[in-house]
């Protein structure tokens, strides 16, 4: 497939995953709407933000403000452009796509740290310190429940480990592994309950100051984080584009939604918690859990 | 390809240079030897790409130098620390005396 | 060994990107920006290893520096008095000293890089992350092993330097703030 195809059809993927989560968590969260509302929500939301005036700050770093949120959505761009969507690609994989991946999920930070930063305002600047505990504390178990899946396929490039779940879903060959991965993933991207950056107790925290155009580029950009986080979920854990019947892709989009809407469910029903005990669960809790699923995959692919 | 890449090397190890010889607070001074190690970074895989015909010590040589990287980082910013809390010195010139 | 032209044109590029945001970390006031430029810098030293066939190595640099920068970034914002840059600031001595020292390792080095003769064995066209694995997890464990061994002391050392209570109580009982002498030169 050409570079072109691969561009368009990520850029499918990341606004079509973004439009089902933005439905998802209206229906589960949002009070007192009907259904039929919230399919267009989306679209009446974006509207109104873009016809919203961009408030600013004094002295802010305007250069950064306007940078961060472009680079989380180039961030999300580039991780999934190593997960292959429809099928085996021809033109053969991205050779270590795992370690790109994982690569551009930690830089997720910096644009998150930028964009907290660069209002020159209190609670953002909060938000974006609360952001760099969270993530320096699960960035560990996160790489390595991601990179365990590399050990029984023998290759870090993704479709290789994709085609090597033919027979089992890693799912099932590694049980800690999906779970880990959608906590830390959630963490990562700062979706509820791990939603701290941006915590009610901080009046908006990183986007408090936020507001039109670039609040709404920022919130796309963190959906389009959300799919690429899913699809690489659904690729490394269930099986991607393998499935009967029906075709690749659609397995792809259909596994994908489902990590989507679980990762709405949860992050509208489940208790946010304080920052100073979400790290120590990264630390305390899943990085052995990791270490154990690394130790125990090792074992089984001695 | 050598040269070009050798000239940037040298390029960057001449800023990291000037940066760790010329600033007065410490973690810019850390930013010149970060610099410096990056391009030995670059150095060492130049050489494993041109010219050892792809003797993996070289790429072994790198993951030593990512480990340096760490160290330097983490004893540096540990001495930052204690120093700033022992002396409340934050630049180089408060750091007259090395004793009390 | 005949790199392609389009391997060329990257490598420029990114040596440039290298170079000049490498300037920029000491050119700037905010500190933020003088910890991305530098992170900018190592990834587009990354992206030259990338281009030099060593995927994994470039990668693992990238990933490392995100982390590490943000760190960096947290401790100068702690540490100096002006850390958004807000106003302009010089904070530099032996400048000129420095710029000559700078620019002298530059020339050496640059000029050692282009004149000496160095053999043409490019690396095969196999895979050199797998050649990495067997090498760390074999011939050379050791070494690896070892540098494992020195990040673990590394831990408990900058934890025990770090520390705010030591066996002595407080590590910062009764420091005061020493004063600064701009003038260094006739010190008795």
């Amino acid at each position: 497939m050409t570079t072109l195809g691969i561009g368009i059809q990520v850029a499918a993927m990341l606004v079509g995953g973004a439009y089902v989560l933005a439905v998802a968590d209206r229906l589960i969260g949002g009070s007192g709407s009907n259904v039929r509302s919230a399919f267009s929500y989306p679209v009446k939301r974006l509207s109104f933000l873009m016809l919203q005036p961009v408030t600013t700050t004094e002295r802010p770093d305007l250069a950064a403000w306007i940078l961060a949120p472009s680079l989380l959505l180039g961030l999300a761009a580039v991780g999934a452009v190593s997960i292959p969507i429809g099928g085996p690609s021809p033109g053969g994989d991205i050779p270590a796509g795992l370690v790109l991946f994982g690569a551009a999920m930690l830089i997720v930070l910096v644009a998150v740290f930028i964009f907290g930063w660069a209002p020159n305002s209190v609670l953002p600047m909060i938000g974006g310190y609360r952001f760099a505990a969270m993530v320096l504390s699960i960035g560990i178990p996160f790489s390595l429940v991601v990179l365990t899946t590399a050990i029984p396929a023998e290759s870090l490039s993704v479709g290789t480990i994709v085609e090597s779940q033919s027979s089992l879903w890693y799912l099932l060959v590694q049980p800690l592994g999906l779970p880990i991965y959608l906590i830390t993933a959630a963490a990562i991207a700062f979706w509820g309950p791990f939603d701290l950056p941006e915590g009610t107790d901080l009046a908006g925290g990183i986007v408090a100051e936020a507001s039109g155009a670039r609040l709404a580029m920022w919130r796309f950009a963190r959906a389009a984080l959300m799919v690429t986080l899913s699809l690489m979920g659904a690729a490394v854990f269930l099986g991607g584009y393998l499935g009967p019947v029906l075709p690749g892709w659609l397995w792809t989009v259909i596994k994908t939604a489902v990590l989507l809407i679980l990762l709405a469910l949860t992050g509208r029903t489940m208790a946010r918690i304080r920052v100073q005990r979400f790290v120590w669960f990264g630390w305390v809790v899943l990085l052995p859990l990791a270490l154990v699923d690394v130790f125990v995959s090792g074992w089984v692919a001695l | 390809m050598i040269d070009l890449l050798l000239v940037i090397a040298a390029a960057v190890f001449g800023i990291g240079v000037y940066g760790a010889l010329s600033q007065q607070s410490f973690v810019m001074i850390m930013m010149g030897l970060e610099l410096m190690l990056n391009s030995a970074v670059l150095v060492v895989v130049t050489f494993w790409w041109g010219t050892t015909g792809g003797n993996p010590s070289g790429q072994l040589l790198v993951i030593v130098i990512l480990a340096v990287m760490a160290v330097e980082a983490a004893i540096g910013f540990a001495l930052v620390t204690a120093v700033y809390r022992s002396r409340k010195a934050d630049i180089t010139e408060k750091l007259r005396r090395l004793r009390f | 060994m005949n790199p392609g032209l389009l391997s060329y044109f990257l490598v420029s590029a990114f040596g440039i990107g290298a170079v000049v945001s490498g300037w920029l970390v000491f050119r700037t006031d905010s500190m933020l920006r003088a910890a991305y430029w530098l992170m900018v810098s190592f990834v587009a030293v990354g992206a030259m290893l990338v281009v030099l066939d060593a995927q994994f190595l470039g990668l693992i640099l990238i990933l490392m520096m995100s982390g590490e920068m943000t760190i960096m970034a947290i401790f100068m914002i702690m540490f100096m008095m002006n850390p958004a840059g807000l106003n302009p600031m010089t904070m530099v001595h032996q400048h000129r000293t420095s710029m000559v020292a700078g620019v002298g390792s530059f020339l050496v080095l640059a000029w050692v890089g282009v004149v000496a003769e160095f053999p043409d064995r490019p690396a095969p066209a196999v895979d050199p992350t797998a050649a990495l694995g067997e090498e760390l997890l074999g011939r050379s464990m050791l070494i690896f092993e070892s540098a494992g061994v020195a990040l673990l002391a590394v831990m408990i050392g900058a934890i025990a330097l770090a520390a705010k209570r030591g066996r002595f109580g407080d590590a910062d009982a009764g420091s005061v703030e020493p004063e600064i002498d701009v003038d260094t030169g006739s010190r008795t």
